[in-house]
């Protein structure tokens, strides 16, 4: 069922008159609403590059999945996924349309590895297409018209930045969802190849989101020409997934 | 001790009879140019860029420029590797660009770049691929003086590119990493204590035709093994990335041999032996 077809839409906005605890609940619930997996991007779908570093023998057990959260997911969020939300959440707030072109091409171009790529840009599709219909936002359509328009691949981090600024959620707020969605992704991925149990899953989550705040706060401050960062592991073990004998995962 | 402000400008391009010449050339040292190459059976013109001095020192700024013009092939190689040496403050620059035009191929295999102790480097890669031009990029690196048991003693390593391929971006790879960095990185994956790289890039000289299987990659897909890692992924917009990494510098040497052999039987300009010279 595509996204257009849920009825009645659903809204997170608040009203004029609704007092500024409730504006807040609004975007919260949002954005729990979006990181969830329940919300049907696809995700579920990707281990974002695990499950090959797993058949590459390089992730087997809980403290090199550890290691791997630690020397890449978090500088990846660091450095790519979460600059790239914040440049892009302004460029919303000024509708700054050419700028978010120019993100858009360059958060798919930031990818080499085409698994990587395709699975960003097909979950930041679906986010925008959820975004435009569940809030019936006009810049969410018109920023989905833009994209057919001109062929700007669809990346996750833009979508993100959409919602968040649909919802009216703050740029940290947003980043945040990013890093939690992120960061549960591959965890959820990770129970499903590895030997790890909820709770371990759980620890390592935390673990790693006790980092959020210095993230943010540098990807805050990251300028366009300094974004970008690879794991030449991640790249390689990415491109040989794409002809594995066997594979769970897309991605 | 003095700095350098280097420079060098490249322009190749196609004779009448086909055979490519040089029809402008500048350069300032560090950059000297060897007398180039026409290797007549490959259809290719090798071209070695010379750093006469030990290496890149605090404070060296070095500029490039080589275009290649319709139907010119062109084989750009360095004789020896390019070293960065221990700075006490400030950090090397090397600034890059080339510029492919449509019905031209430029091969691009210089000697691996050697950061030692100390060192800090920043290089900035720009290349432009007009449609139907042809391209094999590589950009060969090692964790330190491996050979002396030095590795990952550099403070900062910055390695930036960005790939247009018909007026589109579709590349864009910042490598910005302090020696631990990369280090725990490398030690976490397993490679051995001194592994060494090269990211390249292919773009076929055919232009958009990128099939998800291209002949050559099952081939190049069975170099990854005896610890060496090799991938290739097609970037958006036509081309590929290969990635090779190596537990030594021997082993690095031979993937980019067996590599290049293997392209070499579909692309022929990859026939030309960099070492001609």
């Amino acid at each position: 069922m595509s996204a257009a077809a849920f009825s009645p839409p659903i809204t997170v906005s608040p009203t004029a008159s609704s007092p500024p605890g409730a504006a807040t609940a609004a975007w919260v619930v949002g954005l729990l609403q979006a990181s969830d997996s329940f919300y049907p991007t696809g995700s579920y779908a990707h281990s974002f590059g695990l499950e090959g570093l797993v058949q590459a023998g390089v992730i087997r057990d809980r403290p090199s999945l550890q290691q791997f959260l630690e020397l890449s997911a978090l500088p990846a969020l660091r450095h790519v996924e979460l600059p790239l939300t914040a440049h892009a959440w302004r460029a919303f707030a000024t509708s700054d349309w050419p700028r978010l072109g120019e993100l858009c091409h360059l958060a798919s171009a930031l990818k080499s590895a085409r698994e990587a790529r395709l699975a960003s840009e097909n979950i930041g599709r679906q986010r925008a297409e959820l975004t435009a219909s569940l809030h019936h936002a006009p810049i969410a359509q018109e920023y989905l018209r833009r994209a057919t328009a001109h062929a700007w691949p669809h990346a996750a981090p833009i979508s993100a930045a959409l919602e968040g600024h649909v919802l009216g959620a703050p740029l940290p707020a947003v980043l945040a969802g990013v890093t939690y969605a992120a960061l549960a992704a591959l965890l959820a991925a990770a129970m499903k190849i590895l030997r790890l149990g909820q709770n371990a899953a759980q620890a390592l989550l935390t673990a790693a989101l006790a980092r959020t705040p210095s993230l943010i706060a540098a990807a805050e401050e990251t300028p366009l020409a300094q974004i970008g960062w690879f794991n030449p592991w991640l790249d390689i073990a990415a491109a040989r997934h794409e002809s594995a004998n066997a594979r769970m995962f897309i991605s | 001790m003095a700095e350098f402000s280097g420079h060098l400008s490249l322009q190749a391009v196609a004779r009448a009879d086909r055979r490519t010449v040089l029809a402008h050339q500048s350069f300032r040292a560090p950059y000297h140019l060897s007398k180039p190459y026409w290797d007549a059976d490959a259809g290719v013109l090798i071209v070695q860029i010379v750093n006469p001095t030990a290496g890149m020192l605090a404070g060296d700024r070095l500029e490039s420029t080589i275009t290649v013009a319709a139907g010119a092939n062109l084989l750009v190689t360095t004789p020896s590797a390019s070293r960065v040496f221990k700075m006490h403050s400030g950090h090397a620059e090397c600034r890059q660009h080339f510029a492919i035009a449509a019905g031209a191929w430029l091969e691009f295999m210089p000697e691996p770049l050697v950061p030692h102790r100390g060192s800090s480097y920043h290089q900035i890669t720009t290349v432009a691929v007009a449609q139907g031009g042809g391209l094999f990029f590589v950009d060969p690196w090692l964790s330190g003086r491996v050979g002396h048991g030095e590795a990952w003693l550099w403070d900062r390593l910055q390695l930036e590119l960005t790939l247009h391929v018909a007026d589109q971006l579709t590349l864009r790879e910042r490598f910005d990493q302090s020696g631990l960095e990369a280090q725990a990185l490398a030690t976490w994956s397993g490679s051995g204590p001194n592994p060494c790289f090269a990211n390249a890039i292919l773009i076929p000289p055919n232009g958009n035709e990128h099939p998800p299987s291209p002949p050559w990659r099952e081939a190049l897909a069975d170099l990854h093994r005896d610890g060496l890692w090799l991938g290739t992924s097609a970037l958006r917009g036509g081309g590929w990335s290969l990635k090779l990494i190596a537990p030594s510098s021997l082993l690095l040497r031979q993937g980019l041999r067996d590599t290049r052999r293997i392209l070499g039987n579909h692309f022929p300009q990859l026939t030309a032996d960099p070492r001609k010279l």
